[in-house]
């Protein structure tokens, strides 16, 4: 009743094929931004969007830059946390020899190399499929990870083995990475970013691009029969993927955690990633923000209000218990709704279109 | 319709003329020989049925003919270019289009999808004009979509053209899998098996389709199928294959009254 295209009619291809054809469609993402612009800036302390906003919006485009590959193109990939390492060692490298540039366009530069990288690692997927391409691409992982922390030009050869970000001012003389800089001036930064690229992932995505990485994906051979090449989509997928994943882990240094170690894009954050691609659903765009919120505010949410409601059982407990039930929680969703939240969201909505009457 | 016609046309030589031709064409896989010198031709404008029994190396042939295997002897002659081994989508490129025995739709995609997907040699707009999808990607994506819609409006699926492919019933899978081949705009269409599972009334519309594909677009077809009504009905001269070896050629009547034939089909006492 409240969710319904009737009455809507189209007139030209145009308005039909608009990313969001239905005007509660429009409505909704109309009041998302608004939430995200204006309602979580003011409400928000600092805490909240260095904390959680910030890393959430970051990973949000982590996974959609997996879902490119693995929900688009069909290749399974688990060398996510390594391409956002290359982002973040190049944006490092850049900025500390050319400091005087806009670490943004460092940050949208340094996703060029991982692109690179991505493509020469996914070179097999030419020749091979699911699970076998998925060990080559832990192969890159264990590789990259390696390089992280052999190659001490990477990091400046600091004596910690990190790499520490710089104080970095821009627009101004707004400061917009190192320890003084404002939560909210990276919130809005990281925001804008992250809207750009999901835009830009959109329409890349319903165009003749994404219908061939789509054609691979479905059925590769008729694909081919169509005039897809096969080293093109695959490849141009590892290459957008992996861009958008080597932005990500630029922001993921530059504007959240402020200093990092090999260690932080270990399998560990690639699996984080494919898990929230999977939860959110696979080629979905909204299902990678669904995917991201659900894995990264779920430990906070259980961390701060299982205190809130009398449970205290101290730090390391709450934080295994939260462990414990997002395990839990991924293995019921892939039982209960394999297509993930964004299906779930799906059904919400064709189940709108009749409520409150039992058929449409 | 006309538009489709008029590009189908352009750059064909005259009816009647040879557009493809198989020449001496062997293919083996390991020992197993699927094909042995077999040769044929097709003429624009035609239906050209390929039959034989199962095992007979039909499918191979089509395989051979669009790129999916290499034949270790012989050529084949399409639209004047002589050529041995060629990539699919080279001779996607070259206009030979085809659908495949078991359907093989893209299952993720709506039929309207589908269709365009058909179209992906039309479109050309580069990686950045499709990153902001304005102005020449966008002009693109609705003068495809408007092609599009004229193949829908062709086979009468517009009740489905925002279905997911997957959730069709079989029969009008095939016919999906049909406008997706069509979209293409090809010079030559190669179907195989076209009515394979399908009942009485599914089949009689597909060979409305078919002959109204051939007469009203112009497109040089050939097919494969079991169904011997259909075969006889249909086409204009047809090709006989029996264990990899070519046993017959010739109009419907002419196959039908071919000794070799009639012993591949009905089994001879040796």
């Amino acid at each position: 009743m409240y969710y319904r295209e009737a009455g809507q009619f189209k007139t030209s291809y145009k308005t039909d094929q608009a990313i969001l054809p239905l005007r509660e469609d429009r409505i909704g993402l109309m009041l998302s931004l608004v939430m995200a612009v204006v309602v979580v800036p003011l409400v928000s302390n600092d805490f909240v969007l260095a904390s959680i906003m910030i890393p959430f919006l970051i990973l949000a485009l982590a996974t959609i830059g997996l879902n490119v590959l693995t929900g688009y193109a069909g290749q399974l990939s688990l060398g996510t946390g390594a391409f956002m390492g290359v982002g973040a060692y190049a944006c490092y490298k850049l900025t500390t020899i050319f400091p005087d540039v806009n670490i943004i366009v460092h940050i949208l530069v340094s996703g060029l190399f991982a692109a690179a990288v991505g493509m020469i690692f996914g070179l097999p997927s030419l020749r091979i499929k699911g699970l076998y391409l998925a060990v080559t691409t832990l192969a890159a992982q264990f590789f990259l990870e390696w390089c992280f922390i052999r190659i001490p030009w990477l990091y400046n050869y600091n004596a910690s083995g990190a790499i520490e970000v710089p104080e970095r001012r821009g627009f101004g003389d707004l400061i917009l990475t190192g320890p003084a800089a404002d939560p909210l001036t990276r919130y809005f930064v990281v925001l804008a970013i992250v809207i750009v690229f999901t835009l830009a992932v959109k329409n890349l995505v319903r165009g003749r691009i994404g219908r061939q990485w789509m054609m691979i994906r479905d059925m590769d051979i008729a694909a081919e029969l169509m005039g897809v090449r096969p080293l093109v989509a695959k490849l141009s997928a590892f290459a957008v993927s992996s861009y958008i994943c080597g932005v990500a882990g630029a922001m993921f240094v530059f504007f959240y955690l402020g200093a990092a170690e090999p260690d932080a894009f270990s399998i560990t954050l690639s699996f984080q990633i494919l898990f929230m691609v999977i939860l959110g659903g696979l080629g979905s765009l909204h299902g990678s923000f669904f995917g991201a919120a659900f894995i990264w505010c779920l430990p906070i949410v259980l961390r701060t209000w299982l205190p809130a409601i009398g449970i205290d059982l101290g730090a390391e407990t709450v934080f295994h218990i939260a462990q414990l039930v997002i395990g839990a929680l991924i293995i019921f969703f892939l039982i209960v709704e394999p297509h993930g939240l964004a299906r779930l969201w799906q059904l919400a909505k064709e189940k709108l279109r009749v409520w409150p009457f039992p058929y449409g | 319709m006309s538009a489709v016609q008029d590009q189908a046309h352009t750059s064909q030589p005259a009816p009647g003329e040879v557009l493809l031709e198989v020449d001496n064409i062997s293919l083996s896989f390991g020992g197993v020989k699927a094909i042995r010198d077999v040769s044929f031709d097709i003429r624009i404008g035609e239906v050209r049925a390929i039959i034989g029994p199962n095992g007979a190396g039909k499918t191979s042939m089509l395989n051979v003919i669009n790129g999916f295997y290499h034949p270790q002897e012989g050529t084949i002659t399409f639209a004047g270019k002589t050529r041995r081994n060629v990539r699919p989508y080279e001779a996607a490129a070259s206009g030979i289009a085809r659908t495949f025995q078991n359907v093989a739709l893209f299952k993720g995609m709506s039929t309207l999808d589908n269709i365009i997907s058909g179209r992906t040699l039309h479109m050309k707009t580069g990686f950045l004009w499709q990153l902001i999808h304005w102005g020449p990607a966008e002009r693109e994506e609705i003068a495809n979509r408007r092609k599009a819609e004229e193949i829908i409006d062709f086979l009468e699926i517009q009740h489905i053209r925002k279905t997911p492919v997957g959730r069709l019933p079989y029969g009008l899978q095939k016919r999906v899998e049909l406008g997706r081949a069509l979209a293409a705009e090809p010079k030559l269409l190669l179907l195989d098996e076209p009515m394979a599972g399908m009942n009485r009334e599914e089949k009689e519309d597909m060979s409305r389709f078919i002959l109204d594909v051939n007469s009203q677009f112009g497109t040089t077809i050939a097919l494969i199928e079991h169904d011997m009504g259909v075969v006889m009905d249909l086409s204009d001269r047809v090709v006989v294959l029996d264990y990899g070896r070519k046993i017959g050629d010739g109009t419907p009547s002419e196959v039908r009254g071919n000794q070799d034939v009639i012993d591949a089909y009905l089994g001879v006492s040796h």
